[in-house]
């Protein structure tokens, strides 16, 4: 047991991949490594798929590739509303991104969600999105009338949700990968073969998916609360 | 350190408030397709939106322990 403990501690540290020599020496974190990863995969797959896109006859995977991009926006359109526009390119990012990242456990390499700074810097960046947003389509005044919704008395309450809202976000995200994370671990310390393939198809996959489309919905639902008009 | 194990086993039981609130969403959730299984599409999202917060507090308390056990 004291073994395993140790083995899991090792395991749960933020490791450094490697240290640059300027400046005094600057920390890759393994993270970091991992999202350059990511974002090149990405690039070869959008510079793969985007090639000789046809107006007429197109293709099976540009057929593919449009339904896709319809599918997103017309789920940002639903839940924001006419300003949809400028919001669609920002979430399909961070789908993108968080989903490869939650799934990239699969092929060996550590999640970057698994570190709580990328999932914190994920949630700041909605935080910014949502409150942005608000004051962007109601103008100054507007965007601060929007904390006094429903009624007056909810002020405080709107105002905690500020700071609430991205702690939350960040600790699901964080809390989910690193739950199945231990889990797995657990599992093939104590059975090394065949039961971890099993239990991984639900772990690193099913869940991280939805935890994918928690976090891009929850940040949808949350900018299109701010700025739509009451009907 | 034994206290800090029950403390651990403590939060985690916030698990059981996340497992009856998802149950009963869900099973709401159900229902209402069964009777209206064309506004689908809203219930499902709405079921998700109800899911996430409640599983919030399972985190919460996840979170916790792990702390309890690690930190502490």
């Amino acid at each position: 047991m004291e073994a395993f403990k140790q083995f899991l501690l090792e395991e749960l540290e933020n490791k450094t991949a490697f240290t640059l020599d300027w400046f005094g020496g600057i920390a890759i974190s393994q993270a970091v490594v991992v999202t350059w990863i990511i974002m090149a995969i990405w690039m070869v797959i959008t510079l793969f798929v985007t090639r000789n896109l046809k107006v007429r006859n197109p293709g099976k995977l540009q057929v593919a590739l449009e339904s896709c991009v319809t599918f997103l926006n017309g789920f940002v359109k639903d839940n924001i509303g006419e300003h949809w526009r400028s919001f669609a390119p920002y979430l399909g990012t961070v789908a993108l991104y968080i989903g490869l990242s939650n799934v990239i456990g699969i092929f060996g390499l550590t999640p970057p969600t698994k570190n709580i700074n990328v999932t914190a810097a994920l949630a700041l960046m909605s935080m910014v999105l949502i409150y942005g947003a608000q004051f962007r389509y109601n103008g100054l005044l507007g965007g601060m009338k929007r904390f006094a919704e429903p009624m007056a008395l909810l002020v405080p309450i709107n105002l905690m949700e500020v700071a609430i809202r991205p702690l939350a976000l960040c600790m699901r995200l964080f809390g989910n990968v690193l739950g199945a994370f231990i889990i797995m671990e657990m599992l093939k310390y104590l059975v090394p073969a065949v039961l971890p393939a099993v239990f991984s198809l639900y772990f690193d996959l099913f869940d991280g998916l939805i935890q994918t489309v928690v976090f891009v919905f929850l940040t949808t639902l949350f900018a299109g609360e701010g700025i739509r008009k009451e009907e | 350190m034994s206290i800090g194990i029950i403390a651990a086993g403590i939060a985690v039981l916030t698990g059981v408030g996340a497992g009856v609130g998802i149950g009963i969403a869900t099973g709401k959730a159900s229902e209402a397709i069964a009777r209206q299984p064309e506004a689908s599409g809203k219930i499902n999202s709405a079921l998700l939106l109800g899911c996430a917060l409640a599983e919030g507090t399972a985190i919460f308390g996840f979170i916790t322990a792990l702390l309890i056990i690690f930190m502490g």
